[in-house]
């Protein structure tokens, strides 16, 4: 029972923490921009599903729809802002780091001024039902999470891994300056990446929004979690996401059990912390192999 | 006579005089009966050679009055003074960095001022001591309070300056530092009742066991590993004294702490020594920074900036070390600004742990422009009055503040303070674009080819060739050419003779020259291969009847191709 929940809960956090991961990881080995925005548009597109529940229907595909829209219309506008006019300019990393926060900055301050500082809900998009699994009780939350998460990250790594595009963003992953050679445009790429990450970032947002609620900061600790992952997992790398996603979400649940709550984020540092002094890059990184801006 | 006339004044020939003296060629060996030396000949009138040379060398460009020019003033003589100069203990720097030289038109001993910074930073500092007394009324408290905050947020962006700039260790922990310092000698004020004077010292004790801890990774991550990393750090801070109870979760902060400031003075009097004290916290700042950046830790770090590390390395320079350390001391820095800041407000509230305040503190430094102290300085200035100056128009200042770092980021490569580098960049750009696209192609060598040239004679030579062939093409002529038909060999006219110098000292590479079919019958141009051992190869199939009409096919094709170089 007690280890049957908390292998629920390390499964669950693992697949939101795993997509919101991946979808840094992505941006930041395809295009080279670390995209501190992510918890900006993380709340832009619970702002966006809770409009399409407010106005449209309270159908959970809609809600999900509306959020994975506005979070790929997040992305873009951070791809066309902090990424098209600099890409190409000395010290890139840095400014586009130093623009990602900027626009987090604006962005938060600009969802404060339009919607106000009260958290939003979202309707239950998988209903309420309850099943028991060999003792364990299964929420509709934690299964649809479950679910959802892993059908959309899998259609997203064979969508890359079948497509033209995803031949593109790949070779943009493997080498930018020879994918720029053989014709691959970088902008082009470059939105297309930005657009899926922030779908990825979206979903992630409308599927947490049953624990975190959806305000004007409130993507703030989801992306310090993802980009925790994607860092230990070895950013650029989506197996390595994967690993540490499972890796971190088992320590959140058994800390949380074990020591309670508010030593979860210690013990994930601790943890953080440890793997990368043994691996620098990450689970997964090659030193010599990563990205080098 | 009227041969002379005209001669002197060629604008008087007239239609009926068809050959003006200047463009026949009398033969000299005519007189003595050489075979076939005709009396006179038609030929180009002369042209003087330097035509060329003066065209090609003066300069196209356009004189427009702006440029690369340095105005300085310059200061009059100095005597033997200008070397006495002043040094300030303990380094063995001038407090100006004076040039002394020449006039190179009066022969006069004038001064430069070559680095005028330290002036402006005296003015700048003289108009914060003055400030207090030229604050309009009305503004007086809030103008205060923002110069009090901006002391201490100038401090301890000169801290984060050095680790970002100097070091180089892209931390985003800076304000972590500060909050835990802040936070334990809070804490230790109120429950164990230190005085005031010792909670800076507890403070940067605390300070280096952060500093200590958070550096650890950082011997191993580098750049945005780091920076991500630091960021979750921060947010582990925050959570944490958020939940727990000591730390005051219910009080949104830990307040009651000692304070420097005299409850029995006036409000005027406080603040006025709260203004005063953050003003010395940051000149305190301004001298920690100028030691660690401009003497022996600073200097090992500007041998080794990103991407030429392993050149440092190399050399013996072990820049690891120097970060670790610059970090460390500026993480003491910041615990003892963490301690002056719970000094300060009597404690401190959550709100510095919050990513905010790490967004806006980013964006002082990066405003003012990364890696130089009057940046981070100018940059909290310029965020501090619009944060707290402007307050009543609620989240739009963040939004502007916001805007502002973007812009920046956008089109700056290195803050304000870097404008006028970035500036003369684009002027250098723009102008070495303009240059190439003037370059006369053809003959000469592009820049980038001439540098990787080995055999810079070849520049010149190519160079001269070229002006040489402009002014032989403007010799050829139908003249000329039926000159040559007449006699290929023997005397010629200038021109001509000009010409057929340059043909004649060609390289033998690919040079023309006939050969016999058969003697006195049939001749054919080849072209030599220039190597020994290979034959010459055979140009066209006509065949000539004699050596002479031979040696004119020839020369018609070095005309030809002279004409289409």
């Amino acid at each position: 029972m007690d280890l049957g929940f908390i292998i629920t809960n390390a499964v669950v956090l693992a697949c939101i923490y795993g997509t919101l991961a991946i979808g840094l990881s992505i941006t930041w080995s395809s295009v080279g921009l670390i995209n501190l925005a992510y918890g900006f548009i993380f709340a832009l597109s619970g702002y966006g599903a809770w409009l399409g529940a407010q106005h449209i229907s309270t159908n959970g595909v809609v809600v999900v729809a509306c959020g994975v829209l506005t979070g790929a219309l997040g992305g873009l506008l951070v791809c066309a802002l902090a990424f098209i006019p600099i890409h190409d300019k000395p010290n890139f990393t840095v400014r586009g780091l130093i623009a990602t926060l900027a626009i987090s900055l604006i962005g938060g301050q600009a969802l404060l001024a339009i919607f106000g500082p009260r958290a939003k809900n979202l309707p239950e998009i998988f209903g309420s039902w309850k099943i028991s699994l060999a003792g364990v009780v299964l929420t509709a939350d934690k299964v649809g999470n479950v679910v959802v998460s892993i059908a959309v990250v899998t259609a997203v790594l064979m969508w890359m891994r079948s497509s033209r595009r995803g031949l593109e963003i790949r070779a943009m992953m493997m080498n930018p300056h020879a994918a720029a050679i053989v014709g691959i445009g970088v902008r082009r790429t470059g939105f297309y990446v930005m657009a899926i990450t922030g779908g990825l970032a979206g979903l992630a947002a409308v599927l947490l929004s049953q624990t975190y609620y959806i305000s004007p900061f409130g993507g703030l600790a989801p992306m310090i979690k993802g980009v925790s992952i994607a860092l230990c997992g070895g950013l650029g790398s989506v197996r390595g996401a994967v690993i540490a996603a499972v890796l971190l979400g088992l320590n959140e649940a058994l800390t949380a059990r074990l020591m309670g709550g508010q030593y979860v984020l210690i013990t994930q540092f601790l943890l953080i912390i440890l793997i990368l002094l043994m691996r620098p890059r990450g689970i997964a990184g090659i030193l010599d192999r990563a990205r080098e801006a | 006579m009227v041969d002379v006339e005209q001669r002197l004044r060629p604008g008087t020939a007239t239609a009926d005089v068809p050959d003006t003296p200047a463009s026949t060629w009398r033969n000299p060996l005519h007189p003595w009966g050489a075979e076939g030396a005709e009396e006179e000949i038609p030929s180009n009138p002369h042209r003087d050679p330097r035509e060329v040379w003066v065209r090609t060398r003066e300069s196209k460009a356009p004189l427009l009055p702006v440029g690369r020019l340095r105005y300085y003033h310059k200061w009059p003589g100095h005597g033997g003074r200008l070397w006495q100069r002043m040094r300030y203990w303990p380094t063995r720097r001038r407090v100006l960095h004076i040039r002394g030289e020449y006039n190179p038109k009066t022969l006069r001993r004038e001064k430069t001022i070559v680095d005028k910074r330290p002036i402006w930073w005296v003015l700048g500092l003289v108009a914060l001591l003055l400030a207090p007394a030229v604050m309009p009324a009305d503004f007086q408290n809030t103008l205060m309070t923002a110069g009090a905050t901006f002391g201490i947020y100038a401090a301890i962006n000169l801290c984060w300056m050095l680790i970002i700039g100097t070091a180089g260790i892209y931390s985003l922990a800076s304000y972590a530092v500060v909050g835990a310092a802040a936070f334990g000698t809070a804490w230790l004020s109120i429950h164990m009742g230190l005085p005031w004077w010792t909670l800076p010292l507890v403070g940067s004790a605390i300070g280096l066991v952060f500093g200590l801890i958070i550096a650890i990774p950082a011997i191993r991550l580098d750049g945005f590993y780091y920076a991500l990393l630091t960021i979750g750090l921060n947010e582990l801070c925050r959570v944490y004294t958020l939940q727990s109870k000591q730390f005051g979760s219910s009080t949104g902060g830990l307040y009651g702490a000692d304070t420097y400031i005299p409850q029995s003075w006036s409000q005027e009097s406080q603040s006025l020594l709260a203004y005063y004290a953050c003003f010395a916290l940051m000149v305190a700042a301004l001298i920690l920074y100028r030691f660690v950046d401009g003497r022996r830790l600073g200097r090992i770090l500007k041998m080794a900036p990103e991407k030429r590390e392993a050149f440092a390395e190399a050399t013996g320079v072990n820049f690891r070390r120097a970060r670790i350390w610059v970090f460390i001391i500026s993480s003491i820095g910041l615990g003892f600004i963490g301690g002056f800041y719970t000094a300060h407000y009597r404690g401190v509230s959550f709100s510095i742990f919050s990513f905010d305040t790490v967004l806006l503190g980013l964006a002082m430094l990066v405003i003012g422009g990364i890696g130089r102290a009057e940046g981070a300085v100018v940059g909290t200035a310029i965020v501090i009055f619009l944060d707290k100056v402007l307050i009543a128009t609620g989240p739009i200042r963040l939004i502007l503040i916001g805007l502002i770092m973007l812009g920046v980021v956008l089109f700056l490569k290195g803050g304000l303070f870097g404008i006028k580098a970035q500036f003369g960049a684009w002027r250098d750009k723009k102008k070495s674009e303009r240059r190439s696209r003037r370059a006369e192609k053809g003959g000469e060598m592009l820049p980038e080819e001439a540098t990787e040239t080995k055999d810079k004679d070849l520049i010149y030579w190519r160079r001269y060739d070229k002006m040489q062939r402009d002014y032989l093409k403007s010799l050829i002529s139908p003249e000329i050419i039926e000159e040559h038909r007449k006699s290929p060999l023997g005397q010629h006219s200038e021109p001509l003779e000009r010409l057929l110098l340059y043909f004649r000292r060609a390289p033998l590479a690919d040079k023309y020259a006939i050969t016999v079919v058969k003697p006195f019958q049939a001749y054919r141009i080849v072209a030599l291969s220039g190597q020994r051992g290979v034959a010459p190869r055979i140009v066209e199939d006509k065949v000539y009847p004699t050596q002479d009409e031979a040696y004119h096919g020839v020369f018609l094709r070095r005309v030809q191709d002279l004409l289409e170089t």
